[in-house]
């Protein structure tokens, strides 16, 4: 619980950087930034020892004590990714998320003592792109962490884009297209916004174009996960993925569901 | 009640004490009835006696007054009714209508009563049957006149009715019982219902209840036996969220703790000793944390809560799963029969992974290696069986170990939480299935998982 008088102490740290030219554009030439990583969490020995641990990584860690403050920092510096509890003081970490979400899309972690499985859909739901219950050992979520910040086969401006890195998912209306190599989505004039986690669905999909991959193929492929991941992961980030490609994300002709077997990409 | 009673069933001491107080009744009334039948009967008898011995005597003093005639011709012309004999004296000389002497004997208990001017009656035993003897003095012939008749029709009479009232008495003992046993299932019917309610509790069916009775005397037992199932469901509920709570409240600070000692681990230029610590600290941290989680697993399986949706899936890919996750050659599953389909079970796959992986680490722990995992399509069940060259494990040991908390032997003992087997146990449990431990042919364990196959779609 964060007692209302903690507030100034640790909030944020006071040394929060201004906002950097370096993070603004990526795939610079220039070596990137640490990545910038909010820690919203209310219990002050486990933020600290996370933003120790994590800082030794080679993020740039934020701490936020509340939801309010994290808001804030989200909306007035910017953050890569996101670490949240979802039992806080105040406003919940479920309701940070969605308010969080319409601002960025950086990747964010749930990292709650709350395995019930309708707080889990609950939360990936709202926004978050994955789940860590307590208690966790902190190189799991190091790798969750790393997981979802990477994009993959992202070239650089240097690189000649390959040609199979623009893929035609309909071509009938829009058209829609996804372009790996910008990280984009479009439908005819209009930008489809991606999260990280949505993007790397996506890629790995439309590198498996007309085959089934089952639930457990994608949480491997997609969160690095073993097979104990919970495979509603992906139907929650499934669902999401097809409000944006479908025109009618009820009855879907791209993303299709295969009864027992799991999920495959139909381009038209 | 002493011991000796003890061996004797409520229904056995019913029915008799219904037996006994059906005999008891029986043999008052019928005692009872005998004797005042038999009361009533004699006395109808003496008055019957005196009756016609007043007849006859009177008929016999005409005779001797009128006549003069002798005693002998009087008694000869008069006829006594059947089975009567008339004895007179007179002048101390006895004369008989039946040309017998015994009158002296036979009316000797009346003889006195007569000498002193009375009327007497009397039974003698002298006769077989009994008879009844009246004496009436004849003064005016200077005579004594006794009538001797015997019983005889009496005596049958009183001999049937003590037959019929015995038969009867007999015949309401019996009936007595047969009430008795039929009271006692009556009255212990609430009661096998009560039995058959406590087995169900002790298998563990917590929901189980007394119906509701409009008997009020069966309420009091039924409102009392459903109060105190439902004490006993609210006090599992309790042991149980209570255990849940501390493990709740745990996970934060047991996360704080493994995320500063990795800080701890990861510095460099720690004294030796101060390393040799912060190792010892994070293998026990490590078992701890494993504790907590196998709590948290434990107490999720006990609310019956899922993980993940029940999905089908084949039970030779799940094993083979299992054995990926725990480092395992994923080669050591085999099928029975060889070469079929990869028959189907309906789980929650993360609890039954996890439930298999357990079987797996325990074999390599507890039972020297794991040397195959079999998988047996046995229809309506599917059987997973976990195989392992270790010492086996004793009979008395084998419903044991699938308690909380129970340690098993075996040189890496203590490493694990004690809570691995109840997982299996519970996970299997949950999912309709059955998990025992029995020798390997040849040495060795095996731990059998039998669940339910999952019905197949129609082609």
């Amino acid at each position: 619980m964060a007692a209302p008088g903690s507030l100034q102490s640790h909030d944020i740290r006071a040394e929060v950087p201004p906002p950097r030219s370096g993070d603004v554009v990526r795939g610079d030439t220039m070596v990137a930034m640490a990545p910038r990583l909010l820690v919203l969490e209310d219990d002050v020995g486990l933020r600290r020892s996370l933003r120790m641990v994590l800082e030794d990584d080679g993020y740039d860690v934020i701490e936020a004590a509340d939801a309010e403050r994290a808001l804030a920092v989200v909306s007035d510096h910017g953050v890569d990714l996101m670490l949240v509890d979802l039992m806080l003081g105040g406003m919940d970490g479920f309701s940070f998320i969605q308010r969080a979400r319409p601002h960025t899309e950086a990747p964010i972690v749930v990292v709650s003592a709350r395995d019930g499985v309708q707080d889990i859909v609950a939360a990936l739901e709202a926004g978050a792109d994955d789940y860590v219950t307590k208690p966790f050992v902190v190189e799991e979520v190091k790798a969750r962490l790393k997981a979802l910040l990477r994009r993959p086969a992202m070239g650089g401006p240097g690189e000649t884009r390959a040609r199979d890195d623009v893929f035609v998912l309909d071509g009938q209306d829009g058209p829609l297209v996804f372009d790996r190599g910008a990280a984009a989505l479009s439908r005819g004039d209009d930008e489809i916004h991606l999260t990280n986690t949505e993007f790397r669905l996506l890629s790995v999909l439309v590198d498996n174009a007309g085959r089934v991959l089952s639930r457990s193929a994608l949480l491997e492929h997609v969160w690095d996960q073993g097979f104990f991941g919970d495979e509603r992961i992906v139907d929650v980030h499934v669902r999401r993925l097809r409000k944006k490609v479908e025109l009618q994300p009820g009855s879907p002709t791209i993303l299709v569901t295969v009864r027992g077997l799991g999920y495959r990409l139909d381009t038209r | 009640m002493t011991p000796r009673r003890r061996g004797r069933g409520l229904r056995a001491s019913v029915t008799l004490a219904f037996a006994l107080g059906a005999l008891g009744l029986s043999t008052i009334l019928a005692v009872g009835t005998y004797f005042s039948a038999r009361h009533f009967l004699l006395e109808q008898r003496e008055r019957t006696a005196m009756r016609q011995a007043f007849t006859d005597s009177a008929l016999v003093r005409d005779s001797l007054l009128t006549s003069g005639a002798e005693v002998s011709d009087v008694l000869g012309s008069i006829s006594p009714p059947a089975g009567a004999v008339i004895y007179v004296r007179r002048d101390g000389e006895w004369y008989s209508s039946a040309l017998d002497s015994s009158g002296p004997e036979l009316t000797a208990k009346v003889q006195p009563v007569v000498r002193r001017g009375s009327v007497g009656i009397a039974w003698t035993d002298a006769t077989d049957p009994p008879a009844v003897v009246v004496g009436i003095p004849l003064a005016a012939a200077d005579a004594e006149y006794y009538e001797v008749s015997v019983a005889e029709e009496l005596d049958r009479t009183l001999w049937t009715l003590a037959v019929a009232l015995f038969v009867c008495a007999g015949l309401t003992t019996v009936a007595g019982a047969l009430l008795g046993r039929a009271a006692s299932r009556r009255v212990l019917a609430p009661l096998s219902e009560v039995t058959t309610a406590a087995v169900r509790l002790s298998a563990g069916d917590l929901d189980t209840r007394l119906g509701p009775t409009e008997d009020p005397d069966l309420a009091a037992l039924v409102g009392s036996f459903n109060h105190m199932v439902d004490a006993l469901h609210e006090r599992i509920d309790q042991d149980a969220r209570f255990a849940a709570d501390v493990s709740h409240e745990l996970r934060t600070p047991v996360t704080t703790l493994t995320t500063s000692l990795t800080l701890l681990q990861n510095s460099s230029g720690l004294p030796p000793r101060s390393e040799q610590a912060v190792r010892l600290m994070a293998t026990e941290l490590a078992r701890f944390r494993r504790a907590l989680e196998d709590l948290l697993v434990l107490g999720r399986l006990d609310a019956g809560s899922h993980e993940a949706e029940p999905i089908s899936i084949g039970a030779r890919e799940l094993a083979r799963q299992a054995l990926v996750a725990s480092d395992l050659s994923p080669l050591l599953v085999r099928a029975v029969p060889d070469g079929g389909p990869d028959p189907e079970i309906r789980v929650d796959r993360v609890q039954m992974l996890r439930a298999l992986t357990n079987l797996a680490r325990n074999a390599e722990l507890h039972g020297g290696g794991l040397t195959a995992v079999t998988v047996a399509d046995r229809g309506d069940q599917v059987d997973v069986h976990m195989e392992d060259r270790g010492p086996g494990v004793p009979t008395e040991d084998r419903a044991r170990i699938f308690e909380r908390f129970a340690r098993a032997g075996g040189e890496k003992a203590g490493t694990g939480s004690g809570l691995g087997l109840s997982i299996v146990e519970q996970t299997v449990r949950n999912h309709a299935g059955h998990v025992w431990c029995a020798d390997r042919p040849g040495g060795g364990a095996v731990f059998v998982v039998r669940l339910p196959a999952a019905r197949r779609p129609a082609p």
